[in-house]
């Protein structure tokens, strides 16, 4: 029918006019792909000059060992020392602590609050948001050497707790293997808490109010809302939330400097940190360093998938 | 979402390194044409304003050579000079790096082996005999001088006079001691002041390294590679000591630099083993002028040890790149041969050099009131001649901090022997 009456429609334009219009359809759909690879061929070459070409040259480079300058081809004896190594092991340790304890702590939290904030009753909403996002503008090296301050010896934590009664002695919270990860837990959740929370306010917008007033006319209580409606609708942003606070926390570097320098002993150190040390604090080993490197690579690269299959649309 | 910065660095590390393989034959021609490598400017690098950049600048002034060329100064903190010193001469470019550069002494082998040919030897330059012999060790390699010894980090003991009084010792009573002697005073000087003796920081073994090396021990073998951890008797007394530090209760524990540095400024502690240059931050406390006094370095009880010890310290280093001529000529001109600079260096900023000829000079005999009317620079200086001189080698502060999860263990009752086997097999698969 429709197409019939296209036709029929097209019939009715003079010949000469439909002849030109068709060419000039189809020169400009020509033109406006070559415009559409132009403007992606500049973040196309740029990505693949300062992205994939040195992800190659790290992965070879992951396969030489030698001082600085001096690298040579060594197969897989960098991958072998990476197993060997207990530095390796026990950075490895304390970042999928910090992953396991912390991301699940974090997205949790941060879902809470952007359910109590979406709240159209709650008074000073605005207040609130900007009080919770606030600590994501603050620069990480600035926060981190606060926290450190505030957990020190003579910290106002340790000033606290002594005072009303708390512990009976001040506790070295950065010197002690167990309380210093807490600490550096309790930072990293502090800090990006609020940024994981403005992703599931703006999701939250977007929720059909007409499904939460069905719900309730069905008789379902906030908790079974919660859990029946909110989570299932944000699944895709959590999702995503968890990836990237996966990666970041796989990446975590200026908080572990700044409060702990990995200490005590190597009982905060994280891969990163390690990295960093390989590279540049002890006699630079540049192939060994960017093996551990690719070691995030492959953990971020398993991690995602597991996380796709868990949360994910299955296909 | 962070930290993306770390990986760039490294990526950016490995773009040059990738550029550098595959244009070798352009660094040799560059090696070749070292005939024309006259430049108007060279730069040096450094990173105290108060210190080292401070030197650089009296230098400049005291320069009095024919060379027609200016000399800038930079400054960067020294963090920054290692990651670009070591992202820069991996590449292979010279392009942006300094002529003169300050590399802490720890450092300087790992600088020097790990790029053969990027520094400018000054075997020929300067005469190494005027220097402190235990700077020579670590600024050379494969028997060529390479460092200008710049500041001495000879160690001392500063002691609170006050307190010593009131647990009934004199100054005589801690100078030239071991350090089971200072821990017995320590043991009185707490009963009678309730003061802790001295600040220990778990996480940083500078105590540990300053006492090994009265014995003239180190963390690697004389090779500068080879970790000699377990059977090291030198390590295994001074780990000792520190547990009996820990033990008897005389040290207040410190995690960073602002806390050990206030803990004396307060009166917290009744003295201070560390490097001579801690003095202007003793003397920030102007009322506890008068107070003070320093005396060498405790020893470790053993035969052989001596009372001196060094902590940091660093050297010029001249980078082989245009203009490496005139850069040694000016460090020649300046702090390889003119003791009236070391005078001003003293008198201006309190940078005791170890050059030598200059510790006869007006400026290090001045009394010095804070501490007493004693004549610090000369003591210091004649201290520094002393320190026994070791090759800190390739890895100081790798296997540094392989051992402080092992001193921790050790502090929590692990047996000293299994410790010190532990630490050695970690830092032989990690130092490979």
């Amino acid at each position: 029918m429709s197409q019939q009456s296209t036709k029929k429609g097209e019939m009715d334009l003079p010949v000469r006019l439909r002849y030109k219009e068709t060419k000039r359809e189809k020169t400009g759909v020509y033109f406006k792909k070559k415009v559409g690879w132009l403007f992606i061929i500049i973040s196309v070459i740029a990505i693949t000059i300062f992205n994939f070409y040195p992800m190659v040259q790290a992965f070879l480079l992951s396969f030489q060992t030698g001082m600085g300058g001096n690298l040579e081809f060594t197969g897989l004896s960098n991958w072998q020392r990476l197993f060997g190594d207990p530095t390796f092991i026990a950075a490895l340790t304390n970042t999928s602590i910090y992953l396991l304890i912390q991301v699940p702590l974090m997205i949790v939290l941060a879902l809470f609050f952007s359910v109590l904030l979406n709240d159209p009753k709650l008074k000073f909403r605005g207040f609130f948001r900007i009080a919770i996002f606030l600590p994501c503008v603050t620069s990480l090296v600035a926060y981190s050497v606060i926290f450190k301050y505030l957990f020190g010896i003579d910290g106002i934590i340790n000033i606290f707790l002594l005072n009303f009664g708390f512990i009976p002695e001040s506790i070295n919270f950065l010197a002690d293997p167990v309380w210093a990860k807490v600490v550096i837990i309790l930072a990293i959740t502090w800090r990006w808490t609020g940024y994981n929370m403005i992703f599931y306010l703006a999701a939250l917008q977007n929720v059909d109010k007409s499904i939460y007033e069905a719900a309730r006319i069905d008789g379902a209580n906030s908790i079974q809302q919660f859990f029946q409606i909110t989570v299932p609708m944000l699944k895709p942003i959590i999702l995503f939330t968890s990836i990237t606070s996966t990666i970041g926390t796989l990446q975590i570097f200026d908080e572990i400097v700044n409060i702990t320098n990995g200490g005590p002993g190597n009982a905060t150190i994280s891969i990163s940190q390690y990295i960093y040390n390989l590279s540049f604090e002890y006699t630079p080993d540049f192939g060994y360093a960017s093996t551990v490197s690719y070691v995030i690579v492959i953990l971020v690269v398993i991690l995602s998938i597991i996380q796709f299959r868990v949360a994910g649309e299955k296909k | 979402m962070k930290k993306f910065y770390l990986m760039l660095l490294l990526v950016v590390g490995m773009v040059v390194l990738a550029a550098c393989s595959s244009g070798d034959e352009e660094t040799s021609e560059g090696g070749g044409s070292e005939g024309s490598s006259s430049v108007d400017t060279i730069t040096a690098w450094a990173w105290d304003p108060a210190f080292n950049i401070a030197a650089l600048e009296n230098a400049k002034e005291a320069y009095n050579g024919d060379g027609e060329y200016e000399v800038e100064v930079i400054e960067n903190a020294q963090d920054d000079i290692i990651q670009k010193l070591n992202t820069g001469l991996s590449s292979g470019t010279t392009n942006g790096m300094p002529n003169i550069v300050l590399i802490e002494d720890y450092r300087a082998q790992s600088f020097l082996q790990a790029y053969p040919d990027a520094f400018h030897p000054l075997t020929d330059v300067i005469n190494s005999d005027d220097f402190a012999e235990y700077k020579i060790a670590t600024t050379s390699f494969e028997g060529e001088q390479y460092g200008l010894p710049f500041d001495s980090g000879v160690a001392a003991l500063y002691v609170r006079t006050d307190y010593l009084e009131e647990a009934g010792y004199t100054v005589e009573d801690v100078t030239n001691i071991t350090w089971d002697e200072y821990i017995e005073i320590g043991k009185d000087v707490k009963e009678a002041t309730g003061k802790n003796m001295l600040t220990l920081d778990p996480n940083d073994l500078a105590q540990v390294r300053m006492m090994i090396q009265t014995n003239g021990s180190w963390y690697v073998d004389e090779d500068g590679s080879t970790p000699n951890l377990a059977g090291n008797e030198s390590l295994e007394k001074a780990f000792e000591t520190y547990k009996e530090m820990m033990d008897a209760d005389i040290a207040k524990i410190v995690s960073d630099w602002s806390q050990f540095v206030g803990a004396f400024n307060s009166g917290d502690v009744a003295s201070v083993p560390t490097g001579n240059w801690i003095t202007p931050s003793v003397k920030q406390a102007a009322d506890q002028s008068g107070n003070w006094a320093v005396v060498p370095m405790p020893r470790l009880d053993m035969e052989g040890a001596v009372n001196s010890s060094n902590l940091g310290g660093s050297s010029w280093y001249v980078l082989n790149v245009d203009g490496k001529e005139q850069a040694a000529d000016f460090m020649l001109n300046t702090f390889g041969s003119n003791p009236d600079l070391y005078q001003t260096l003293v008198e201006d900023i309190g940078a005791l050099g170890t050059y030598s000829p200059a510790a006869e000079g007006d400026a290090y005999a001045v009394e010095d009131e804070f501490f007493g009317g004693q004549q610090l620079l000369t003591d210091l200086s004649t201290w520094t001649d002393e320190i026994p001189a070791v090759n800190y080698g390739l890895h100081t502060y790798a296997i540094e901090d392989i051992l402080v999860t092992g001193m921790q263990d050790y502090l929590n009752g692990a047996e000293l022997t299994t410790v010190l086997e532990n630490v050695q097999g970690q830092a032989e698969a990690q130092l490979k």
